[in-house]
């Protein structure tokens, strides 16, 4: 697979630190998102990818490193923050609200609201929520027949499949994905990554979290390995052999 | 792949997922119905006590017309506190002191109208020439020191961290003490009876009481917020998960402030309903309007785990210890039996809530 060419970034991040307690999860990792490009981010358990990635959406904050969207380097208060610059998350527990419906969890944060004298008290627009939530499950193959059922009521999958909805919905800059398709059928799983595909064409910055190295390398431009709590390498994800990426991850040395 | 292909080979090995599966079928009988459904199951506990006091009280005194509005009226104060209790209950909060904030807020306010009201002298001959002055200020004074305790509430709890369990309970104990504080423990006299005459004894079109008319009005108003606003929207999506509402970007500790404010204000205006029923403060009063409050939400079908919440059942829920305390003073029994039974009531129905939950999860 060739990677999207194109020397712009959307997102580096540069000597990220964080420390849990005496814990030390990030070590100075570093990682360049670009537009269009799937980049695949993969490491053994607790290598520090979701840290790496909460820090870059908002969700955390670094003890030092710094951050920079489109070259400009910004300091992520919140998630909020980073819905304002474009990137959406799908966090590996999902962060759905569970007692909500389909329609108001993919809303949630960006409700719908109505114009004029009911704009002034928020009224939701559910209609369009509800016209808009089922195109975007319908990309991904999701055919919804009672939006307004709990998320509680889902099965892991379709939860998984609304999370991963959810932010490619609404991402502009970039979408980070911490392992979008654990629950998901081969089936499910393929049309994921066929939409990820086609929101890298669009020029969305992709990252994605994933454990599933062989089809890591099938689907993403690039590939990027975490080890104890530092982004090794960055490889081309065509021409780098499933071995060498695990033997880097275990810690092996592999000639590049 | 492309797309199309992924999608056409998910549809050929039949993998479209689909959201929202036909209902379970619903099992035969109305218990099984009655466990499903918390607004038949409330409704059911009120026809009964409604059918049972009707029966045995004299001449079915209880079920006319007249003894229903009072019913209402009675239940007026406890639906303000129980509507904003539905919103704190809804975000997985809760509130402790709105009993005791009610006597505070209702201190400060019989103070500013007597204040206001004339000279010590005109008051206590029961003359007040600027009436229409006191009892504005009187409002705006109830309200906002309700408003302020929630305030209170709300930044402790967000800013600190606290839970709110706690904080209320250690505010309700702080105003409380500094109503008695501020009355020696005795109510604020001269009271204007215009008060009750012009609200709380007085009737809409000669009918409906009007403290039961605007609780209802608040009521529907709130009922609309929490099913159609954004605003009803985050408050349940804070209860059932906090941390997904903060990842969607939500405010959290603003709006949970606010929802604090909101609880105080309306205790604020139970506040003046106070003084306006009695055309008096009750300071010694209010020990059970937190029992009252809570067990009616709880009971309407707001689960206190969050994120599921009911005005319309808080509503009826409010009705339960009223009528119950009615009753009981019909048929000259103490009416003291009615904390028994709400506790009881209460405690079932956070059991059947989590047992609703366990079953789901
Ligand atoms: N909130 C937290 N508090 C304390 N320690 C944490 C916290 N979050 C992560 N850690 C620790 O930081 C390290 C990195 O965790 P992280 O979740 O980033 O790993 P990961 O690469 O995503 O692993 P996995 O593949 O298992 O998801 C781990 O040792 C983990 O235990
Ligand atoms: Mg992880």
């Amino acid at each position: 697979m060739t990677a999207v060419p194109g020397s712009e970034v959307a997102i580096r991040a540069t000597g990220i630190v964080k420390h849990f307690g005496h814990l030390e999860a990030l070590r100075g990792a570093d990682l360049v998102l670009r537009p269009g490009q799937i980049l695949a981010l993969v490491g053994d358990n607790g290598a520090g990818k979701s840290t790496l990635t909460k820090i870059i959406c908002g969700a955390l904050a670094p003890d030092d490193g710094e951050l920079r969207f489109w070259d400009e380097p910004v300091r992520v208060q919140s998630t909020r923050h980073a819905h304002e610059l474009g990137v959406y998350t799908v966090y590996q527990d999902l962060a759905l609200a569970p007692d909500l419906s389909v329609a108001d969890n993919l809303f949630l944060g960006r409700e719908a609201i109505a114009g004029g004298w009911q704009g002034w008290f928020g009224v939701l627009e559910r209609g369009a929520m509800h016209v808009e939530t089922r195109a975007a499950l319908g990309r991904l193959g999701i055919n919804v027949r009672n939006l307004n059922v709990p998320v509680r009521n889902l099965s892991g999958g379709q939860r998984q499949a609304l999370a991963v909805a959810r932010a490619i919905n609404w991402a502009t800059t970039a979408v980070l994905m911490d392992e979008p398709t654990a629950a998901l059928g081969p089936m499910q799983s393929a049309i994921v990554y066929e939409t990820v595909k086609a929101a890298a064409a669009r020029g969305l910055a992709v990252l994605v979290i994933s454990h599933d190295i062989p089809r890591m390398l099938s689907v993403a431009h690039r590939i990027a390995v975490m080890r104890h709590g530092r982004v090794i390498t960055e490889l081309d994800a065509g021409a780098v052999k499933l071995a060498d990426v695990i033997g880097l991850m275990l810690g092996e040395e592999v000639a590049a | 792949m492309t797309r199309e292909e992924a999608l056409e080979i998910a549809a050929a090995a039949g993998a479209e997922e689909t959201i929202g599966a036909p209902e379970p079928e619903i099992r035969e009988g109305w218990l099984a119905l009655a466990r499903g459904s918390t607004a038949f199951w409330i409704g059911a506990v009120i026809v009964a006590i409604a059918i049972l006091f009707g029966l045995v009280s004299p001449n079915n005194v209880f079920v006319k017309a007249d003894n229903l509005l009072t019913i209402g009226l009675n239940a007026s104060q406890i639906m303000l506190l129980a509507i904003g209790m539905t919103f704190l209950i809804g975000a997985a909060q809760l509130d402790l002191s709105i009993g005791f904030s009610l006597i505070l807020a209702s201190v400060l306010s019989a103070k500013t109208i007597v204040a206001l009201g004339g000279t010590t002298e005109q008051v206590a001959r029961g003359e007040y020439p600027n009436l229409a002055l006191a009892v504005t200020a009187g409002i705006v004074v109830a309200i906002g020191a309700g408003a302020g305790i929630g305030l209170l509430n709300g930044l402790l709890v967000t800013r600190l961290r606290l839970n709110s369990f706690i904080v209320t309970l250690a505010t309700s104990g702080i105003a409380y003490g500094v109503a008695l504080i501020l009355t020696s423990a005795a109510n604020v006299p001269f009271v204007p009876d215009q008060l009750q005459s012009g609200f709380g004894a007085a009737k809409f079109l000669g009918v409906i009481p009007y403290p039961l008319v605007v609780a209802l009005v608040v009521a529907g108003f709130f009922w609309w917020v929490l099913r159609r606003t954004r605003f009803g929207l985050r408050t349940l999506a804070i209860g059932s998960s906090r941390e997904a509402a903060i990842r969607a970007g939500i405010d959290v500790d603003a709006h949970l402030v606010k929802l604090f404010v909101l609880m105080g204000a309306l205790v604020g205006v139970a506040a003046v309903f106070d003084l306006a029923r009695n055309a008096s403060t009750n300071v010694v009063g209010h020990q059970s309007d937190n029992l009252a409050a809570i067990a009616a939400v709880v009971i309407g079908g707001t689960s206190l785990f969050g994120g599921i919440a009911s005005v319309g059942g808080s509503l009826l829920g409010t009705l339960i210890p009223v009528m119950l305390g009615n009753g009981l003073v019909i048929m000259r029994v103490e009416p003291f039996y009615q904390f028994v039974a709400v506790g009881v009531i209460l405690i079932l129905a956070v059991y059947f809530d989590q047992r609703r939950r366990e079953r789901s999860s």
